[in-house]
């Protein structure tokens, strides 16, 4: 039976942020089975911390009602042209957000 | 492609029509949902229907008076540009109510993103049709589509230019897909031409479209009019 149980929203700051504004990572491209908000065309791409924005359960935790732990959650800048190869404005970006979880470091 | 359909011919056996819309698999999951929790006296059918009202009776007014007061006012502009939802709460919009969480999917956490003369934000939700509802009512009908949702990550420069924007390729697009709990709004620059105007004044020229970044204000609009492009070859009817 789901519990009804106070939720994230509730709690103290659990965790230490991993990243920080300026870092460069890459979305990992990790299974998902039944419920995700990364979307595919990010998997793999590498961006740059934009924000740091609020600490919150994993939607693949909070879709089944599982609390699950709390993560530190991202904006994250992407170059365009490093989303889609054949991208034709030198500029142009994009943003999305992400849990820790789905973003590694990146070298360099 | 196997359909050699031409214009006006109906397809065949099929005499064109108009098409019923059918009921979605979330909209029967939504249905079921309320009636059991309804059943169960979760919330009374009255409840229910004055919250839907409230919610749809909302409209972008308030995010239209937001930008006409950061335009005016930079000491709340910077406010704003830091917490967007304790700014909010100076104007009357307090993100809380009534769930005292935020309502259902708009959360708590607002940010205004704002455009300068080589930044130009645009926002979408790929997954779905995330909106600061609080601030600018129901999305648009488009906002929902996956038309506009697929396409303005891939095409932002080509779906702008389809509602009537054409910027100059040394303009960053930034391109906002709010995807979890963040809602976005977009600040756009105060256009020329709107010295010395009043709060009221600016406001009305900061329409819904402009707060989603698909238009740019400017005197003398102060509506979002998407004009109906007519077939050049409608259905014959007979
Ligand atoms: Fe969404």
């Amino acid at each position: 039976m789901p519990s009804n149980k106070p939720s994230a929203k509730n709690r103290t700051r659990a965790v230490e942020a991993r990243f920080k504004v300026g870092d460069r990572v890459r979305v990992k491209d990790l299974p998902n089975l039944f419920y995700s908000r990364t979307q595919m065309y990010v998997r793999g791409a590498v961006g740059t911390i934009a924000a740091l924005t609020y600490q919150d359960v994993l939607p693949e935790d909070e879709a089944f009602n599982r609390d699950g732990r709390l993560e530190q959650y991202y904006i994250v800048r992407f170059r365009q042209k490093d989303l889609w190869p054949e991208y034709p404005f030198e500029n142009d970006s994009l943003q999305t957000e992400s849990p820790e979880r789905w973003l590694e470091p990146v070298d360099s | 492609m196997s359909h050699t359909h031409s214009p006006g011919d109906g397809g065949g056996d099929h005499p064109a029509a108009p098409m019923v819309e059918e009921i979605t698999d979330f909209e029967v999951l939504e249905i079921a949902v309320r009636e059991l929790a309804i059943e169960h006296g979760l919330f009374t059918a009255e409840d229910h229907r004055r919250f839907t009202e409230w919610a749809e009776s909302i409209g972008p007014a308030a995010g239209s008076r937001l930008v006409a007061k950061a335009w005016t006012d930079p000491a709340f502009k910077k406010r704003l540009l830091e917490d967007a939802v304790k700014a909010c709460k100076e104007i009357g919009i307090d993100w809380a109510e009534p769930t005292g969480f935020g309502t259902p999917s708009d959360y708590m956490n607002l940010r205004v993103l704002e455009d300068t003369p080589t930044l130009h934000h645009v926002i979408v939700c790929t997954l779905c049709s995330c909106y600061p509802r609080p601030l600018l009512g129901m999305s648009p009908e488009w906002y929902r589509t996956t038309n506009y949702r697929r396409r303005l990550v891939r095409w932002p420069r080509q779906v702008l230019a389809e509602f009537g924007l054409i910027l100059p390729p040394e303009v960053e697009i930034r391109v906002e897909d709010s995807n979890q709990k963040c809602r976005f709004m977009v600040l756009p620059m105060r256009p020329e031409g709107t010295e010395n105007w009043t709060e009221e004044q600016l406001a009305a020229i900061v329409t819904r479209d402009c707060m989603i970044g698909v238009a740019l204000p400017r005197p003398g609009r102060t509506a979002d009019v998407h004009p109906v492009q007519k077939a050049r070859r409608p259905v014959q009817r007979s």
